[in-house]
């Protein structure tokens, strides 16, 4: 077998489950055996991916690379899409909106669509892959037809992806005008040739590719839509479209940067760090004034992402491990947080359980499910012993190396104006039932579910605690992005007073 | 060639800008079936003729006459043939013919005037498109396959209705 071949084996194992899931639709509607295979579809993936590290780095064509980066997020993206299967089997036959088969086949299209970003490293299939992503998120958001708010929502991520690639294929057209090439790595010799950006088309081609991915990332100021999708969208895709449509695309801004050397552009470390600060800063202020606990968590997940912009900004080998760090603990804690809203909405209602009312006193009548809860929500807000503290901490000392003061004051700011809603959700989970509200409707929990959710609250425990295995891993392969001898400027172009 | 090239773009933007403001769906499609020509128009001065092609027979040809057979075949009946009847008024026609006549005087302009040799363009041949799509682009058409069939699972679902009729 070919280095190539082999490399790729995770994505060809991905792309058969497809076909095989397709076509057992065909034959036989059965929501149970679909999801099943699904899941064994994306196991199996995840167990090609073994296979495929010793080949690894191995370019795939000119237009992909797979290397141990490509590899490592391909597992946490994989890991990520299995526990959205499982939390959507009992969710979905909650809705009552049938069939379900094909959003399967959407989850799977999506999870390929993003591993493929994942492997890009030329702007075509970059694109190729991002389309492929954002088609199937679609469907994905939409899939309830019976609920206004999912086809509002799928409207509007519809219109806004049109918006974003728009921008994006302009500025693709732009840059190429000027250099020529579409492969990050030749961009990135002839970039450092010229000393940045030569003229006006240039710039301007960075500005709109920079605004396509703030787009996708839902980075300040391009953040308006995600509170909105995140409500309307159902609980599972919701914590899909926070976790692994961000992994793909920040993995692909991450690669995309070392390989343009952006490191070596002031005005480019610059714009980064106000949209980081910006996105730390407004997404935990906002974050304060809902009533929501899906908007809520969309803002969190805002002000998320502007924390990981950190560690791209510090760069080098601790920046890109903290930023691989932070988005594995990140991916857990969301789906996990996203998951018990999930599981606390299958009761076949319109709306899923998520104004903050229903919540109150949680923790006296589903004390496993608070627990969880409790746990998640403290991971988000960076408190030990979880992977959401070990991340932070990670994030601030990547920083610190580097000098990064505005941003890492953001970021402590942000993290305490953060405290204060994650605690309001715990406190609400805690207080005492009024007599006068009906108690929170009892569903079972189903078992798919609730084994999802305690398998992740171990890992974020148990990572919070000894977290030395997902670092080593991604010294091991993330870290070989960053050249070694490239030695850090941003300390000299930031300001630093 | 300049004028050409400038002349079409101009033609896209101003029919994509019509296709947009219009109220009724047909004639938006008149207008889109315009705009395309105009785009296929602008590859073929471009250097890109196998693009061109391709746009006016997949996009152009069969996609846009796709969409108005569907449109027009939605809600048969007395008052759909009034409306048909209120469609077919010179106002309505004019403007995109006007456009489509432009267009096709360029062209004619173009292979009477043979632009195509002019040095400063290399011209892409249909054998240069086809080995890059199955050279260093294979993957990135495989990977097109699966976005075409997300698209088209994504659409089933929306439109799918309880009866199981579209």
């Amino acid at each position: 077998m070919s280095p190539a071949l082999r490399a790729s084996l995770p994505f060809l194992v991905l792309s058969a489950a497809i076909v095989v899931v397709m076509l057992l639709i065909a034959v036989r509607r059965d929501h149970r055996m679909i999801a099943t295979v699904t899941a064994i579809g994306l196991l199996a993936s995840l167990a090609a991916i073994i296979a495929a590290a010793p080949a690894a780095p191995v370019a795939v064509t000119p237009m992909f690379l797979v290397d141990g980066f490509t590899l490592f997020f391909l597992a946490l993206v994989l890991v990520a899409s299995v526990a959205v299967v499982l939390l959507s089997h009992a969710y979905l036959d909650g809705t009552h909106d049938g069939p379900y088969d094909e959003y399967y086949l959407l989850l799977l299209l999506a999870t390929l669509g993003a591993g493929a970003l994942l492997a890009s490293v030329q702007f075509a299939s970059f694109f190729l892959a991002l389309e492929t992503l954002s088609i199937a998120l679609i469907g994905l958001i939409a899939y309830p037809r019976g609920r206004a708010g999912a086809i509002e929502a799928g409207i509007k991520y519809l219109l806004l992806a049109g918006v974003s690639s728009a921008f994006l294929l302009f500025g693709i057209a732009l840059i190429y005008l000027d250099f020529g090439t579409m492969s990050f790595a030749a961009l990135g010799r002839l970039w450092s040739a010229a000393h940045g950006p030569t003229d006006i088309y240039a710039y301007t081609g960075f500005a709109m590719l920079l605004t396509g991915i703030g787009f996708k990332l839902s980075l300040v100021p391009f953040h308006m839509w995600a509170p909105d999708i995140y409500e309307g969208a159902p609980a599972p895709v919701t914590g899909y479209v926070a976790v692994v449509s961000k992994i793909g695309v920040f993995a692909l801004l991450l690669r995309y940067f070392v390989l343009m050397d952006g490191y070596h552009d002031p005005s480019l470390l610059r714009v980064i760090a106000l949209v980081a600060i910006l996105s730390m800063l407004i997404g935990n202020l906002l974050a304060l004034l809902q009533d929501n606990v899906k908007r809520i968590l969309a803002y969190s997940s805002i002000a998320h992402l502007g924390y990981v912009l950190v560690a791209l900004l510090a760069g080098g080998v601790i920046g890109i491990e903290a930023a691989s760090y932070y988005l594995a603990a990140y991916a857990v804690t969301t789906i996990g947080a996203f998951g018990v809203v999930a599981v606390l909405s299958q009761q076949g209602s319109l709306h899923d359980t998520d104004r903050l009312d229903a919540y109150r006193g949680l923790m006296w009548t589903r004390p496993w499910l608070a627990s969880a809860f409790t746990a998640f929500l403290l991971s988000l807000a960076g408190i030990p012993p979880t992977m959401g503290f070990i991340a932070k901490v990670y994030v601030m000392t990547s920083g610190v190396g580097t000098l990064l003061i505005w941003p890492l004051a953001a970021l402590v700011i942000g993290s305490v104006i953060g405290l204060y809603y994650y605690l309001r959700i715990i406190v609400v989970l805690f207080s005492p039932v009024r007599d006068a509200e009906p108690l929170p409707p009892k569903a079972g929990v189903s078992w798919a579910g609730g084994l999802t959710l305690a398998v992740l609250v171990v890992l974020l425990i148990g990572l919070g605690v000894y977290p030395t295995p997902v670092i080593a891993l991604a010294h091991e392969t993330t870290a070989g992005l960053m050249p070694h001898q490239k030695t850090i400027h941003t300390a000299e172009i930031l300001p630093t007073r | 060639m300049n004028a050409t090239f400038y002349l079409s773009a101009a033609i896209a933007v101003l029919s994509t800008v019509l296709v947009i403001t219009r109220a009724n769906g047909v004639h938006a499609l008149l207008y889109l079936v315009v705009s395309l020509l105009a785009v296929a128009l602008v590859f073929f001065t471009l250097g890109a003729p196998f693009a061109a092609a391709l746009e006016v027979i997949v996009y152009a040809g069969a996609i846009m006459v796709l969409f108005v057979f569907v449109v027009m075949m939605m809600n048969l009946g007395d008052a759909a043939a009034v409306r048909e009847a209120r469609w077919m008024e010179p106002k309505i026609w004019v403007g995109p013919s006007i456009l489509a006549i432009l267009l096709t005087a360029q062209l004619a302009y173009m292979l009477d005037s043979n632009t195509m040799s002019q040095p400063h363009h290399a011209i892409v041949p249909a054998r240069a498109v086809g080995i890059a799509m199955y050279g260093p682009y294979l993957l990135c058409v495989e990977l097109a396959s699966m976005l075409l069939l997300a698209a088209l699972v994504g659409a089933y679902r929306l439109a799918h209705t309880e009866h199981g009729r579209l």
